[in-house]
Parts: C-alpha cells; structure tokens; sequence
C-alpha cells in the first residue's frame, strides 16, 4: 500500500501498542500513532493524558494540546497533573508510552532542551551556558522515561537528530550505557525502541547501544547508516518491516482526518 | 460573608507588584490559563517578574516577549501544536531571561509541598539528567548538586533526591465558574491548580462565569477550589483566548499563530500589545474588541455540552456589573 513515510513511522510506532496495556501519549503524531493502535488491533488499550483526561478520544480533528476541547469532549474522568504524571507514571503503573525527540544518542537518551554550538554543550564545557537555539523542554516527557514500564521514542530520521551524545539530556534513556540507567533507579525501564521516517532501532540487552533491527519498504540499511550520527550497528537479522496493510492504512486515515501525516 | 468580586484592574493593582513571585494556572499551552490577568499586569506595567509556570501560555510569552520576566521556572516552554514560543523563546536566547528547566510533573508536586508547607518534597523524576545536573541560577556549576540534593531517606537508609517547594506570593488561577465568594468549579483537568491554589500566598481567580452560590451547593463535589482559599474574584469572559476554556470556547487557531508570529520580534510585540492589551479597559470594550463572528466560531465548541447542567446559575454581564456596584 502507498503510504508517505510519516504514516509508516506512525504504523510502525502503533504496532508495537499490546491490547490491554495502559498507555500515555504526547501530542501530534505520537497520539494518532497511539489511537490508530487502538482502533486497530487494541481496542482494550486504555489510555489518558498527562493532565489526567480519562477515557476519551479526539473529536473533531487532531488534538492542538494534550488537554485541549478536542480531547476533553468524551472524557470519563478529569483529574490532574498530579494524578496522571505521579500517581500513573511516575509511580510505575504505566505499561508503554510513545514519546518524541528533537534529538536522541545511541542510548536512547532525548533532548528537548536545546541545540549547542559544538564545544559549547554543558557535559563538554562543564558549563550551563546558554543554547543556541531554545527547544520547549521536557514536559511530561521525563516522567514517562523515568516512570513507564517501557517506552517508545518516535523521531524523524535525519542525522542531526541522531547524535553519538545528545547535547542535553532532557528525558533519560540509557544514560551512558551498560548497567548506568540500572544504577540510577528508575522505577522504569527505558525506551523499548527508535521508531523512525525509515525504520525500528532496538537496545542491546547487554550493551544498551541502539542497532538497527528493521527497514521499510521504502528505505535500506545504507540510507539509515547514511542518516544516522553514529556508526549504527546493523543487527545480523535485519529484516523488512511489514508493509502497511489496506487495512491499517485505512485505520489510519480514518484517525488522522486532516491529513497531517500526509503532508511528510 | 463578603463579596471578593472585584475589577481585574483592582485585582492587578492590588495582588501583584515588581519583582514579585508571580504563578499562573493552569498554566497550560493550549488549555486553561488566566492570560486576561497577564494582560493587565502588562497594562499596569509590571516588570522583573520571577515566574513559576508548570508550561509556558500565551501569557508567558507575551510577558516575556515585552521582557518583563527576569526569571522563570518551567516545566515545558513551548506551545504543543502551535511550536515554539516565539517571545519566551527569544527572550531566553537573548539573555533577558534565565530559565530553569522542571518537568511538568515536577512543578506541581513542588506547589503541593509548598501547599502542606513541607521544605521540600522527594523527587519521582527529573534525577539523573540534565534537568538535575544544569541550574540556570548557577550555570558554573556542572553538574549542579544543589538543584536536585540528594538527602538519606533515614527509613530505607538509601539516598533520594528532593524538589525544593514553591509557595508563589500571588497565583492568579483561571476557572470556568467562579460565586462572589471564591468557590470555584473547574471543567477540564485541573491540571496544577488545586495544588497551586493551596501553596499561593494570595489568590486570584479568573472566572468565564459567575455564577450563583446555590451552584456549588448543587455540585459540592466539584468545588476543588472553596472560598477559604481565595483572595479575589474576577470576572472575564474569555479570558483564556486565544487558548481554550473546557466547556465554553475552542483554542482561536488563527489568533494562536498570529500572537505567536507577532511575539518573534520586538516591533511585532509592540504592535501586538497596542491592538489586543492597551485597547479595552471593561468587559464590553473586549468582547467588541474580539468581536461577534470570533465569539460565535470559538463557541461552537465540542465540549460545550459540559455546561449544560450549570446554565441556570450563571449571572449576566449586567447583573455581574451591578454586584461590583453594590460593594
């Protein structure tokens, strides 16, 4: 089925949702990726916002925030920060979670923060100096990485966005790799994969260093190594992704009414 | 008891001052936030402000971009779907505002330690990163081990790290539904604001309605912010545009992209606060100012059923108007 590669990023993001779970997503592309899961194959995925909205599902087009009118229109229950982000997140219950990125590293850390001038970042310098360009910060984002019981990293696949050492850690992933994400104490267990515009990232149970493990239809290991800001290593199984079927396309579609995976 | 309703101009002139400890709630992107109450403090010329935001709103970035914020503490600056924050976001690269960087639950548990007047509070997040290690307040210290210290926890013996609390010297709160009293009933997520009602000195809320007492004595339940608590009421009827009220308007899509391209720049910010700040002064002058076709669009929200059962109680503009004549 032709698909654009932000639908694929989305399918292949849903696809890793289990029926059952208790899940939290952000805003945009991470929330179709998550409502398109459960329309599709996990109608039993329950999931609310960081703000506490319960129960609900968007109304009327793609939500503009997180706990905006579109998704408060069938809700079940409104609590609040404390309640989704604490007691849900932080606290453990939460299963899986899709969560977004300026920029990651091959351990899965996630900046938000900010962009650096190079030599300039704060872990080179040892110097919190102003970024060169300010991002939004992390949100909710940093309770979900340390609180979920997995996550999902969703990023758009170009090689500034894929560094060998995030400039600023906004949200952990491995931290640095090994057991240093163990020795922290998260109450979660990081991020279960890189979902991208080309393909699916996983950690080395040992190492926790991200290697390619699936391509798409439309990409090839040679693009990804070429996109990617470290030497990505290729897992000896590496396979195609499944080709979006007619069915979870048009699931899709019927999600994302106005279109906006389309436009990428 | 008496009536706590007074003008916005009032409640500005009176709860908030230069250099003050300033905090907004909900203090959400797209969602609820008392932004009228921000403009006003932009009229009355309010400057060296010290922030606390669980994320940033239009009312951030207004006041940022006309560089009256010195310091703000944030979980999340941008503005969701809409993008960056043109005017915080400026105003941080340029120096003019110093950031420090929470996450968005971090905020109000603080404001709930501030709230139980508790020193601090253990952290359930935020460790082990940089929101821990780089302190806008100390950038030489890297990485900062005063932002997050880690205390022994004297039941297990293992070491956690601890939020600081936060206890604002005023919280100017927006609420659907406010009485003359202080009561208040939220629709949406509360999001911070029962916590921040708690650990705010003083307490202003910013009602889309005022409504009759016999309101909360129907729906007790929902009173999540009762008069004992609060300080000022006022009324402004959309009051969060060009963000959404829950039950009463839609975010203003195009009002949203036009505020945040005009704050990208210093001409534009100007500009922006001679049409839409300095050009009402009562509730009437604003809603001509947004005008009849705006109202119509942004009220034909989804979720405006939420309001039905509440209708009955609601006070008119002129019957609001003459309960601030009657004090």
């Amino acid at each position: 089925m032709e698909c654009t590669r932000q639908e694929m990023m989305a399918i292949a993001t849903g696809r890793e949702f289990s029926n059952g779970e208790l899940a939290i997503f952000g805003v945009g592309l991470s929330m179709l990726a998550g409502y398109w899961a459960q329309k599709n194959h996990a109608p039993d995925l329950v999931a609310f916002t960081e703000g506490g909205v319960f129960g609900s599902s968007p109304v009327g087009g793609l939500p503009w925030g997180i706990e905006d009118t579109r998704i408060s229109a069938n809700a079940t229950s409104f609590t609040n920060a404390i309640d989704a982000l604490g007691c849900l997140v932080a606290s453990g219950r939460v299963d899986n979670a899709v969560i977004g990125a300026a920029q990651i590293d091959k351990f899965g850390n996630v900046n938000t923060t900010g962009i650096w001038e190079e030599g300039t970042q704060p872990w080179k310098a040892g110097r919190y100096t102003l970024p060169k360009v300010r991002l939004n910060g992390s949100g909710g984002a940093n309770e979900i990485a340390c609180g979920a019981k997995k996550f999902i990293l969703m990023v758009t696949h170009e090689k500034k966005r894929f560094a060998d050492r995030v400039d600023y850690i906004s949200s952990p992933g491995y931290l640095s790799g090994g057991d240093s994400r163990a020795k922290m104490g998260f109450v979660g267990g990081g991020p279960c994969c890189v979902v991208t515009t080309l393909g699916i990232l996983r950690p080395d149970p040992v190492t926790k260093e991200f290697y390619l493990d699936a391509y798409y239809p439309f990409s090839s290991v040679e693009e990804i190594k070429e996109n990617t800001g470290w030497d990505l290593k290729v897992s000896a199984n590496v396979k195609m992704a499944p080709e979006p079927t007619a069915k979870e396309l048009a699931n899709l579609r019927a999600i994302d009414t106005t279109g906006s995976l389309r436009k990428g | 008891m008496r009536s706590k309703l007074i003008t916005i101009q009032e409640a500005v002139q009176k709860y908030t001052w230069d250099g003050m400890t300033y905090a907004h709630g909900g203090a959400l992107p797209v969602g609820t936030d008392s932004i009228a109450f921000g403009r006003e403090m932009l009229k009355q010329d309010r400057k060296h402000l010290n922030v606390i935001s669980n994320c940033n709103t239009q009312q951030t970035n207004l006041l940022a971009a006309a560089g009256r914020i010195k310091r703000i503490e944030i979980g999340f600056s941008g503005l969701e779907v809409y993008g960056f924050a043109n005017g915080l976001k400026r105003a941080v690269e340029t120096g003019v505002t110093v950031l420090e960087d929470y996450s968005n639950g971090s905020i109000p548990l603080r404001m709930l330690a501030g709230a139980l007047n508790m020193p601090f509070i253990p952290a359930n997040a935020g460790f082990g990163s940089d929101q821990e290690y780089c302190c806008g307040d100390r950038p030489d210290e890297y990485p900062c081990s005063s932002k997050l210290p880690w205390v022994k926890d004297p039941f297990s013996g293992k070491n956690v790290p601890v939020y600081t609390a936060v206890r604002p010297e005023t919280a100017s709160i927006h609420v659907t539904m406010a009485d003359i009293y202080g009561n208040a009933i939220m629709l949406g997520t509360e999001w911070n604001r029962y916590e921040l009602s708690r650990a705010a000195q003083k307490v202003v809320l910013q009602a889309d309605f005022i409504v009759d007492t016999d309101c909360m004595r129907q729906f007790p339940n929902l009173v999540r912010i009762p008069d004992a608590v609060v300080d000022a009421v006022v009324y402004w009827p959309y009051g969060v545009w060009p963000q959404c009220s829950v039950g009463v308007y839609d975010s203003d899509e195009k009002a949203m992209k036009e505020m945040n391209a005009a704050l990208k720049t210093v001409e534009g910010t100007e500009e922006y606060i001679k049409k839409f700040v300095n050009s009402y002064s009562t509730v009437q002058e604003w809603l001509d100012l947004l005008g009849k076709e705006r109202i119509d669009l942004i009220s034909n929200t989804v979720t405006k059923f939420l309001m039905d059962p509440y209708r009955r109680w609601i006070k008119s503009d002129a019957e609001v108007l003459q309960m601030l004549e009657r004090r």
